[in-house]
């Protein structure tokens, strides 16, 4: 790994002044960003660590209710901790489910909410610094396209770039329609929806959020949703356990009677960025909660696929899951 | 480790630090069984070892590594390890020669120490065969080098092969003793040369030469251990590398394999996964600082009783994840702990025994009203 200066802060507006100075990193729980500094895939001249920030202003690092029953997750907090939370667990079972199904139970010590949602690809050629990538070197090329791409993105690609996003919770934030807190430099602080902060490949698979050098995750929030009581992670990987998803979907359902009300269904495992396929969400509002809808819905939601040469199974993949998924979560 | 002392030697030393030209105080001490004056190893270089009752992170280290030296002497001048005392990660040393002897003494024994006149520091004598002091290192943290101590040997033991001292001026026939001391030299440039390449190669990645390196200090097993260290450096190479801890292990360096496992402020956490820098004020627990002095943890016996290891590579992982999954929020199944203990993986497949250990463990904590074990 080569050298860094390293920057340790405890005043967030600091910490946004210095991480907007090139090649700068933040890092938090680090479980991403060290494991790619010593693969020379991240070479940061500069390193601020932030965990110091919730020592000043506990909030960032904390689970709060918000008015009218959502609830607030401080970036800085722990996988573990918003992963047990008993709000969490209650009230949104999709994203403590997300969380309890990623990583391993140490990472999930380390690793922070707005850390996890950030991390970067597994494709192996983004890790690899002797094959070309276009998500590491623009211009490089893709070695995926034309390599063993089995854990490659079906939806959301470019002719630049297939690769998956990796996580868990993200999906069950795009699904859910969470709310990202941003906090930048001259201190302003903006407001998005989860599903603008990630980008699709496009011409420039390099950018994979909105976010701008110096730009914090200071919050992520669960507005709050009737459909999120009764929902789902499901994941599918090659072992039982500590994997990356093939495929995985987070599905959020209210039922009138055995009538769809309202859906909520992201995709994981298989697009280029966390998915929410509003394809599905239509195909089950106002109809039964059967089979066959949900099969309905599952061909919508891939409807729009792009398998490679060794991951087309992942579109059956994916179907099978969504469907189980809904199966599952309106038994 | 126990004393070398049998009774009061009737002559006492000066006040003060004993310094190289200074006549070593007399003591005495005990090969095999019988107790040795200092002054019956006339004729033969000797060196002393003091080591402080304070922790040293280097001392692991270089006690080995004076312990391969005499070791590595051995076949040629005879020298052989008489005892090896005390417990914990470092051995304690005793041991003699006809040509060479390396008594260690604690400072525990601290009437030896007010005669060579320091207190609870380590330090080291070379004394030579007139039983005059040759060459010493007090304190201020560590023992010395055990290259620094190997050269000064050298210097008393070789006399007709380094500068000219007073103990080659005053025995200029060649002897027997002196056919040894000289045949000692050679056999120490052999037998230093992998100790010296070692030193060398410690000495140009010393972490003081680096621009970036700053202090850090780590509460490891509930002591403070003060390190420089580059930004770059893990946790885990600076609890290996810098601290001389090695109960914790590197297995895949990239967080997926769970052998380099510790406890952070009481949670699990990767170690390879962090920087030393970013851990300072957090309380770090290890393998080491798992049992109560002689006791084992509870977790670390229930391996033992269930068979939960093979080759034992990820075994101090293992056992840290297993402590701290008990303080987590888990079910009680056998899947349960699969699951909650899917972050540490086992080549030789020695999961059934590790399941059975976890069980047992908190089967007992429950039992005895869900306590923690630590």
């Amino acid at each position: 790994m080569i050298d860094f200066e390293y920057v340790r802060v405890t005043d967030i507006d600091a910490a946004i002044h210095a991480g907007a100075v090139p090649s700068t990193r933040f890092v938090a729980g680090g479980t991403n960003l060290i494991d790619l500094m010593k693969l020379n895939v991240e070479r940061p001249a500069h390193v601020v660590d932030i965990n110091g920030l919730a020592r000043r202003d506990a909030s960032l690092a904390a689970l709060a209710d918000l008015p009218g029953g959502g609830l607030r997750l401080g970036a800085l907090a722990h996988m573990r901790d918003v992963a047990w939370d008993a709000r969490v667990r209650d009230r949104y079972p999709v994203v403590s489910q997300s969380l309890l199904l990623a990583a391993s139970g140490q990472l999930r010590n380390m690793a922070t909410i707005g850390g996890n949602v950030l991390q970067r690809t597994r494709c192996p050629y983004f890790r690899d610094t002797a094959m070309p990538c276009n998500k590491r070197e623009p211009g490089s090329g893709c070695s995926a396209l034309v390599g063993i791409n089995r854990t490659e993105a079906v939806l959301g690609t470019s002719e630049h770039c297939i690769a998956t996003y990796p996580g868990d919770l993200a999906v069950a934030l795009v699904a859910l329609g969470a709310t990202v807190h941003v906090r930048g430099p001259t201190g302003t602080d903006r407001t998005m929806p989860f599903a603008t902060l990630h980008t699709l490949p496009g011409d420039h698979p390099e950018r994979e959020t909105v976010l701008k050098a110096g730009e914090l995750i200071t919050a992520i929030d669960l507005s709050p949703l009737a459909a999120a009581r009764r929902s789902l992670y499901l994941k599918v990987r090659d072992r039982a356990s500590f994997a990356f998803a093939l495929a995985s979907a987070a599905v959020a359902v209210e039922l009138q009677g055995r009538i769809i009300k309202d859906a909520r269904v992201g995709l994981g495992g298989v697009a280029a960025k966390p998915w929410r396929s509003s394809e599905a969400e239509h195909a089950l509002i106002g109809k039964p909660a059967t089979e066959q809808t949900f099969r309905s819905a599952a061909d919508a939601a891939l409807a729009g696929a792009r398998p490679h040469r060794d991951n087309g199974f992942k579109v059956v993949l994916a179907k099978r899951t969504l469907v189980r998924a809904l199966a599952e979560v309106t038994a | 480790m126990r004393s070398l002392i049998d009774r009061e030697p009737a002559w006492c030393g000066p006040a003060g630090m004993i310094e190289p030209g200074d006549d070593a105080p007399e003591f005495i001490f005990t090969v095999d069984g019988s107790p040795r004056r200092l002054s019956e190893f006339r004729g033969s270089p000797v060196v002393v070892v003091f080591h402080g009752t304070h922790w040293d992170p280097a001392r692991d280290e270089y006690v080995d590594a004076y312990n391969r030296l005499v070791s590595s002497l051995g076949g040629v001048a005879g020298a052989r390890l008489l005892e090896i005392g005390g417990m914990g990660p470092w051995r304690d040393l005793t041991f003699t020669d006809a040509a060479l002897s390396l008594p260690v003494v604690s400072s525990a024994d601290s009437d030896i120490a007010r005669r060579y006149g320091i207190g609870d520091e380590p330090a080291v004598f070379v004394i030579d065969g007139t039983g005059v002091v040759r060459w010493s290192q007090v304190g201020p943290m560590s023992l010395a080098n055990p290259v620094e101590v190997a050269r000064a040997i050298s210097a008393v033991a070789a006399p007709f092969v380094g500068e000219p001292n007073e103990y080659t001026q005053q025995h200029s026939a060649w002897t027997r003793r002196d056919f040894v001391a000289t045949t000692l030299a050679a056999a120490f440039a052999l037998a230093l040369r992998p100790i010296e390449a070692r030193a060398e190669r410690a000495a140009a990645l010393a972490p003081r030469s680096s621009p970036t390196a700053q202090r850090v200090t780590l509460n490891v097993n509930g002591r403070d251990l003060a390190l420089d260290v580059e930004p770059r450096v893990t946790l885990l190479d600076a609890l290996r590398e810098y601290a001389g801890l090695t109960g914790t292990k590197k297995g895949c360096d990239h967080g997926q394999c769970g052998a380099c496992t510790v406890h952070v402020d009481g949670r699990r956490e990767l170690s390879c996964m962090t920087f030393a820098v970013m851990q300072e004020g957090h309380r770090i627990t290890t393998i080491e600082g798992l049992a109560s002095g002689e006791r084992l943890h509870p977790m670390q016996q229930a391996f033992i009783t269930h068979d939960g290891f093979q080759c034992g590579y990820c075994t101090s992982g293992q056992i840290m994840s297993a402590v701290a999954v008990l303080d987590e929020s888990w079910g009680p199944g056998d899947d349960d702990v699969r699951e909650a203990m899917s972050g540490n993986i086992c080549r030789c497949g020695a999961y059934p025994g590790i399941v059975a250990a976890v069980q047992e463990v908190r089967r007992a904590q429950a039992s005895n009203g869900g306590g923690h074990s630590k």
